[in-house]
């Protein structure tokens, strides 16, 4: 029994061990889904205007070293979050590629949906407005009008075409 | 040559401000001698503009290094057609390009057939030399080609090599001629509100020059995004960067413009928001200038920080004013002349929330653009505000955009029932919908993805539709073949059909968008010679490193073949060029193009034991990406082509007044 149960625990400890070295021999690649979605959160400061998932490693050092400390925080286990977080309290927000979710930033993500939606609203009253005089006494028209219409353009042009064959 | 060119500049300054006087005087006092003495002043003007240009395009072929500009943005080695294309390289080259185009419109206008005996002109050209005024005085004392050093270096400093790619021949010129393009609807609007008169001429002629303008924007950016595909090695195409943004936004109001202007013409509505959008796409063309000349936003497209940009700022401010105070006052007037709506579900209400969705769009990307600025204003804190944020502002907005777009087609003018609408968009609402599902089962299952593919569906079926009622109309009249009708119906009323073509452009845009954006797979690996790197259903051999010369660039290439599904595609050479009057390589991509994807492959780096490191990326339907630009293109130039028997433009044939 004593033996069983050794055996066990130790073959607990084997995989646990080995899960342990392949947590910290993980490689991660730089062009891969997990690592895009941290990476994209910073801007690379080297004048290249592009993220650190898009900056090239290979002609930018700055972003080969901060790429490599992503990795090394991933490794560790935090999530993106942690990291965002992370840099935001060293180097402050200006190192994102967005503004934060929060405080006077929020405004940035804000306004363009509510100016539209204000606007949106304007233009709904204003068509209500243009259209209320007409409702009650013009006669509904359906499906035929619009028929007619595309059958009248075509009429017209071909009645145009002969007149200018003849005259 | 030194005082052949800088007189064509100060030469020109000095006939566009006699023009400019001579007109207005011209038109105070209704004497036509004067007019044509302002108008013999265009082209004199479009003369020394256009000589400049010859004497800089000579100066760069000829590499006198004597010459700033020609040190600044040349080298004897490179290649004679990018020698000259440096002409738009820097600030004051290509102010000068712009100012040539400002003149070439300003005569084609003031000697229009079509525009013949039309009193407004004098209004136009008046205008349109303020503008000239504005430019020949930068390009005389601020932003100078012509200037020349105190010591002539032996050789020039070279041309950025990313600007030596075709797609740079030609992206600058279009986007150019987009911008100056929007100062002629300006020019009409600002004529016709100073005239109190605006016509169904004046509305065929401002039109068919926003389209103009339109269209040479739209391929502006088409070739830019091409071009950043293919030469900045990062496999994208557009970076919501403020320049990127700049030419987009004037493009969404241009574009609003073009759709609400059609009420305009059918309702006699909605002028002041129209003259609104003229107004407005015309002071962004400048704000977008501004922002590429004053440095005042970090962007990789930017010239050299300088203080031009103040110029500009302080020009779109006395343009914004001047053409605001036009319009208030003549805010009654046309306001006396508006109209009404006769339902609330009709084609004009799905045209006023497409200008909302589009003019909306436009503010988003403006406020986002600005707001870094708006953010140290406010707490001292520059943020950046880049691609995420554009993506998740603008997705929702412009496949709002899209829908309506979808649905427009079948709204009819005037009203459309709840009967009409069942009997319209039944059968259209049916098939997207099977279409949504068919894309879930086949493993689509990103929601943006299925809703926009979805919004897509209905739009081709709708447009499909509206191509069918119409030939069905047309053989019920006249008894042609399918293709004759089509052909008839399409050449009768170009602008409509040519506005469908144009949807179904940005329609296959938007796949391609959708399909770049959510399905692109990328890997970055360091192999060994022989080994190869998978991707997909694709396998990368790695065969060769090697090196060659190019007259004074080193070019470092790998050989990689490619298989797909087990068969090969043949051989590549994704490159690193290394240029010698350049510090920054350069990738040149290879790039294995399909309907399906694009599978695009960089050279990143390699190591002396011949270990190399690729970035290797699957872009999905980017060749949809380029056949919906190409429509776009047909569709603006069927829109406004004149056909044997169409005159979309009649010649003037108004009131004649004492001047013209």
């Amino acid at each position: 029994m004593n033996r069983k149960l050794f055996l066990t625990l130790f073959a607990a400890m084997f995989v646990l061990q080995a899960s342990f070295i392949h947590v910290e021999a993980r490689q991660i690649d730089y062009k891969s889904e997990e690592f895009r979605e941290v990476a994209s959160q910073f801007a690379c400061t080297c004048g290249c205007g592009q993220d650190h998932f898009e900056c090239d490693p290979n002609t930018c050092s700055l972003t080969k070293s901060f790429k490599k400390d992503l990795v090394g925080m991933m490794n560790k286990g935090m999530n993106k979050d942690q990291i965002r977080d992370y840099y935001v309290k060293i180097y402050g927000e200006e190192i994102l590629t967005s503004p934060e979710k929060s405080g006077f930033s929020l405004t940035a993500w804000v306004l363009p949906f509510v100016v539209l939606g204000g606007a949106g609203a304007g233009v709904l009253f204003i068509i209500r407005k243009w259209a209320k005089k007409k409702d009650d006494d013009e006669p509904t028209l359906d499906i035929k009008s619009e028929k007619d219409e595309v059958e009248g353009e075509i009429l017209s042009s071909i009645i145009d075409e002969e007149r200018k064959k003849y005259l | 040559m030194y005082l052949f060119s800088n007189a064509t500049i100060y030469i020109g300054l000095a006939i566009a401000i006699y023009s400019l006087l001579v007109m207005t005087l011209g038109i105070i006092k209704k004497n036509q001698k004067l007019i044509n003495s302002g108008k013999g002043g265009v082209i004199a003007l479009f003369i020394c503009a256009g000589m400049a240009m010859l004497s800089l395009f000579y100066l760069l072929a000829t590499s006198q290094f004597k010459f700033e500009y020609v040190t600044d943005y040349t080298s004897s080695e490179l290649p004679i057609i990018y020698k000259l294309t440096a002409l738009w390289a820097g600030n004051a080259g290509s102010l000068l390009l712009w100012t040539f185009f400002l003149t070439l419109y300003t005569v084609m206008i003031t000697f229009s057939r079509k525009m013949k005996g039309n009193p407004m002109v004098p209004y136009i050209n008046s205008i349109l030399l303020v503008n000239a005024v504005f430019f020949f005085f930068i390009l005389g004392f601020v932003a100078k080609p012509f200037a020349i050093l105190d010591t002539v270096p032996t050789e020039g400093k070279g041309l950025n090599p990313m600007l030596q790619n075709p797609g740079m021949i030609i992206h600058p010129v279009t986007l150019y001629l987009g911008y100056v393009g929007l100062s002629v609807p300006f020019a009409f609007a600002m004529a016709a509100l100073i005239m109190k008169n605006m016509d169904d001429f004046w509305i065929k002629m401002t039109r068919r020059w926003t389209i103009i303008a339109w269209l040479f924007l739209s391929l502006g950016n088409i070739f830019g995004g091409q071009w950043a595909y293919v030469e900045l090695g990062w496999g994208g195409y557009w970076a919501w960067d403020p320049v990127e943004n700049a030419s987009f936004m004037p493009w969404l109001t241009a574009t609003a413009f073009l759709h609400s202007v059609m009420i305009q013409e059918r309702k006699n509505m909605l002028k002041v928001w129209n003259i609104s959008l003229i107004i407005i796409s015309y002071a962004l063309t400048l704000f977008g200038t501004f922002l590429v000349r004053s440095g005042v936003l970090t962007s990789v497209h930017a010239f050299a920080n300088s203080n031009l940009g103040l110029y500009f700022l302080i020009f779109m401010a006395f343009a914004v004013i001047g053409a605001l105070y036009i319009l208030m006052s003549r805010y009654n007037l046309i306001k006396r002349s508006a109209g009404e709506f006769n339902s609330i579900v009709s084609k004009e209400s799905s045209f006023l929330i497409n200008n909302l969705l589009l003019v909306g769009a436009a503010f988003a990307i403006f406020w986002g653009t600005i707001f870094p600025l708006v953010s140290e204003a406010v707490r001292g804190t520059k943020v950046t505000v880049g691609t995420p944020f554009f993506n998740k502002v603008e997705a929702p907005i412009l496949l709002s955009m899209m829908f309506i777009m979808a649905v427009c087609p079948l709204l009819a003018w005037q009203r459309s029932t709840v009967k009409n609408l069942k009997k319209n968009f039944l059968l259209p609402a049916v098939l997207a919908v099977v279409a949504m599902i068919l894309m879930v089962v086949l493993g689509i299952q990103k929601a943006w993805a299925v809703i926009g593919y979805g919004v897509i569906a209905l739009l081709f079926v709708t447009h499909y539709l509206e191509f069918y009622r119409g030939i069905k109309a047309r053989r019920k009249m006249t008894g042609e073949m399918p293709l004759v009708a089509l052909y008839r119906l399409m050449t009768k009323n170009r602008r409509r059909y040519g506005g469908y073509l144009v949807h179904l452009g940005i329609a296959f845009i938007t796949m391609g968008i959708i399909g770049s954006q959510n399905y692109d797979l990328q890997t970055m690996k360091t192999i060994p010679l022989g080994k190869s790197i998978e991707i997909k259903d694709y396998r990368i051999n790695y065969d060769k490193l090697d090196q060659r010369k190019e007259g004074i660039n080193d070019i470092i290439y790998a050989k990689v073949t490619v298989f797909k599904d087990g068969k090969s595609l043949g051989t590549f050479e994704p490159q690193k060029v290394f240029y010698g009057h350049w510090d920054e390589p350069s990738s040149e991509v290879a790039i294995i193009s399909s309907l399906k994807e694009d599978l695009y492959i960089v050279l990143s780096a390699w190591e002396d034991d011949g270990r190399a490191t690729f970035v290797v990326k699957v872009n999905p339907m980017m060749d949809w990406l380029w056949i919906g630009s190409f429509m776009i293109v047909l569709g603006a130039l069927f829109a406004v082509w004149n056909g044997k028997y169409q005159n979309l433009t009649p010649r003037y044939t108004g009131v004649r007044k004492e001047v013209s």
